[in-house]
């Protein structure tokens, strides 16, 4: 499962990151890191990009960037 | 003291770092660029308590990774200015990921304060920051301060110099990140003062193991030495403890501390209240209401920016063309200076004054609204919002509001790309930006579809749509050649929504307002002088004919034959069209019907009369940008506005055009190169001409070929030519 596939208010915990370079680093500069909780807050109108709560403040991040990052999700 | 401390302020993007800093310095502010790169640069020096301070704004980063222009800068600044202290701004209504900054800023190993800033949010927040914690926990000095509100400033140079004054022993605590990465930057430390002292020397200890182990590429091109072997032993204790990514390790361990410290000197109320944020955001990003609400802010930031200016614009402009231009006039009969003279100063110099101020107004306005809306978290939503439809083309969700901007006047679009960060999405807006078709260009139109065609609306509507469309096109053909690649990435912060600081809105306004005046009204004044050369050289020359311009535009003529309008006249209108479009509808009126003197009407008014004249002309000014705001569906600058007296010049456009070649030719003039303003603003803000040329290659081959193709194209349907 990925962050890409989540509902807006669901919540994952992240599990991997499949990000290269300096995608994966802009992701971990923002707090993006495994163990992390994340939640899904909106999705734009147009479908993309996505609003998630991270640390305690809201990042958006496109679709595409959102699928390189795995979750596990609370059953 | 004879030096300065040089003090660097650091911080994330939405710490409140530039209020701080316009809160500190005021009007002593200074804005430039980093050199080499359009990055802006703000410097101010003053004196507080006997001392002389020198403030160096670093670039809003979230790190210090060697991917962004702005983090490039912000690491060369500190790693190879060596600044006396960091002024690290830190935003308390955030303080895990502010922290994280914090962490690496240690890493350098230079006397740090930290500024608790936006802290009257954090404690409206209800909640409660343990200052003495974060002190003993980072050995640094903490600072609480409310930018906006000028609170804990006082305390906060206080700090600064209290601290740059004990350097020797206040260097921030050596933070651990854990046994295992500790003992190989202890490894890596100690091999680097065996084999190579001089860059231990030249580099702070911990801040070079680190970025050595993490394999940071910007540092490796800067040291160039195969640190292979060296960093073999430490980096494979680490991987069989910890996995491959040491990367991610060093990544998770600065986080850890942030988030440890955040732990234990913040506490949060138990049940937080309902932010206003959200409460927002419910709203303006809505499912359905999301894009209309949007659309409407934008709809108002575009009338408010042109609205508010044109008055002002055309009081300047009033002002340039009437009195001034009468009294230069009379100061020069009066010392009986040559006629040539008179006519450099008053159509070459007089004139391009006045059209460099004409722009002043509407630069202002727009770093405004560009400005507030970035202030007050807006911007990031428009980004958030439009992203999809803008991304479709190769574009950034933020390219939005330069191509809206655009419509007006493609000057303030090209400025308003300073919102984008990454040069990449930055380069792409200015190029299609030109595209859309600006004020200038609508009394070319107005003029054309006026005499040819009964639906006039229509024809001038369908143009508009055309530069949209190609728009899109060029948008799609530059993603797949001159862009190739992987698009940049999206990755923003939505940060909360807040007032902007007033003093800080006007601040950065002004100085970009001055910046274009001084810089960009060297260049037009330069162009403005050489095209009336162009117009009346050789020396003595009679008709329009013979002057320099008429003779290139009949040497040009037959490339345009293709399409329609071959004549010197068109060629030569479409010349003059380069400083400004709406000019082309000036130089046909001066080629196709020269007025004899038709500028003597009246007794020539007194000086007093005109300074009088000067003073009730800017009070309605005053009057009609009030006007236009409060009822913004008022009449618009943008308008058409007909010209009087234009008779003659529609009889003689009558005669040599045709519907045919006139929509042609229009279409011409919406496509063809940018005018001179916007290649000096290309120019200013991409810090070379490379952007500009690009623009002016494509879009001439662009305008040649679909103007063909529309009169190649009627011809072939029969619609005469």
């Amino acid at each position: 499962m990925t962050l890409a596939e989540l509902k807006p208010g669901q919540r994952g915990r992240i599990s991997a990151i499949g990000a290269v370079g300096p995608l994966k680093r802009r992701l971990m500069d923002m707090g993006v890191l495994v163990g992390e909780e994340v939640r899904v807050i909106k999705v734009a109108p147009l479908g993309d990009p996505l609003e998630v709560e991270i640390k305690s403040y809201r990042l958006s991040l496109r679709r595409t960037e959102a699928q390189g990052i795995g979750l596990e999700v609370p059953a | 003291m004879s030096r300065p401390l040089t003090i660097a302020v650091a911080g994330n993007p939405n710490a409140g770092k530039s209020t701080l800093i316009n809160a500190l310095a005021g009007s002593r502010l200074h804005v430039g660029n980093w050199p080499g790169v359009t990055v802006e640069k703000k410097e101010a020096q003053f004196d507080f308590a006997g001392r002389s301070i020198r403030l160096v704004d670093l670039p809003g980063t979230y790190s210090l990774s060697p991917y962004t222009q702005e983090e490039i800068i912000a690491r060369d600044y500190l790693v190879h200015e060596k600044p006396d202290l960091i002024l690290n701004v830190v935003d308390a209504t955030n303080l895990e990921r502010n922290l994280y900054l914090t962490m690496q800023l240690l890493e350098l190993d230079i006397p740090t304060v930290l500024a608790l800033n936006i802290f009257d949010e954090a404690e409206a927040k209800g909640y409660r920051i343990d200052v003495k914690g974060i002190e003993t926990m980072l050995g640094v000095v903490a600072v609480p301060t409310a930018a906006t509100k000028n609170r804990g400033l006082q305390e906060l140079l206080a700090a600064v110099i209290a601290t740059a004054d004990a350097a020797a022993d206040r260097r921030p605590k050596a933070l651990s990140y854990g046994t295992d990465l500790d003992q190989a930057a202890g490894w890596v430390t100690e091999a680097l003062h065996q084999h190579y002292p001089e860059l231990a020397k030249r580099y702070p200890q911990r801040w070079l193991a680190c970025k050595l182990m993490e394999g940071d590429t910007e540092l490796g091109k800067e040291i160039n030495l195969d640190t292979t072997t060296l960093l073999a032993e430490p980096l494979h204790h680490l991987r069989r403890a910890h996995g491959e990514d040491i990367e991610a390790l060093l990544a998770e361990a600065r986080y850890a501390l942030a988030t440890g410290l955040t732990f234990e000197v913040l506490r949060k109320p138990e049940a937080p209240r309902r932010e206003i944020t959200e409460k927002i955001d419910r709203v303006v990003l809505h499912r359905l209401f999301g894009i209309p609400i949007f659309l409407f802010a934008m709809w108002l930031v575009f009338k408010l920016t042109f609205d508010l200016s044109s008055p002002f614009g055309d009081w300047l402009d009033g002002m340039i063309a009437g009195p001034f231009r009468r009294w230069i006039e009379v100061g020069m009969g009066a010392i009986g200076a040559p006629d040539w003279t008179v006519s450099l100063a008053l159509d070459g110099v007089v004139a391009g004054v006045g059209f460099v101020l004409v722009f002043v107004p509407v630069i202002f306005a727009m770093m405004f609204f560009i400005t507030f809306l970035e202030g007050s978290g807006y911007m990031a939503r428009a980004a958030f919002v439009m992203d999809r439809a803008m991304h479709t083309i190769g574009l950034h969700g933020k390219s939005f509001i330069p191509m809206l901007l655009g419509f007006g006047c493609n000057v303030p679009g090209i400025y308003a790309t300073r919102t984008l960060e990454n040069p990449r999405d930055k380069a792409l807006t200015a190029l299609l930006l030109p595209l859309m078709s600006c004020g200038a260009r609508l009394p070319v139109y107005v003029l054309f579809a006026g005499i040819f065609f009964t639906h006039s609306g229509t024809v001038i509507w369908s143009l508009y749509i055309l530069g949209i469309a190609l728009a899109i096109v060029m948008g799609l053909i530059f993603k797949r050649t001159l862009f190739r690649g992987e698009a940049p990435m999206f990755i923003m912060e939505l940060p909360p929504y807040r007032m902007p600081a007033l003093q800080s809105l006007l601040i950065h306004t002004w100085e970009k307002g001055k910046h274009f005046l001084i810089k960009a009204g060297t260049y037009i004044l330069a162009v403005s002088v050489f095209v009336w050369f162009l117009l009346n050289l050789p020396w003595g020359v009679e008709s329009k004919r013979d002057s320099y311009l008429g003779q290139t535009g009949a040497v040009m003529a037959p490339l345009f034959a293709p399409l329609g309008f071959g004549t010197w006249e068109a060629s030569a209108s479409l010349l003059t069209g380069v400083i400004a479009k709406e000019i082309v509808v000036g130089t046909m009126g001066e080629i196709y019907a020269p007025q004899a003197d038709a500028e003597d009407t009246g007794p020539t008014p007194t000086l007093g009369e005109d300074a009088r004249e000067m003073v009730v002309s800017l009070g309605g000014a005053f009057q009609a940008a009030g006007h236009n705001v409060v009822s913004t569906f008022g009449v618009s600058s943008l308008a058409a506005e007909d010209e009087d007296g234009a008779t003659p010049l529609k009889g003689a456009v009558r005669s040599a055009f045709t519907p045919l070649t006139a929509y042609a030719f229009m279409v011409f003039v919406l496509l063809y190169m940018p005018c001179v303003v916007v290649a000096i603003a290309m120019r200013q803000e991409f810090g070379s001409w490379k952007w500009f040329g690009v623009a002016f290659a494509y879009q001439s081959l662009l305008a040649w070929t679909v103007a063909l193709l529309v009169y190649q194209g009627g011809r072939l349907f029969g619609l005469g030519g």
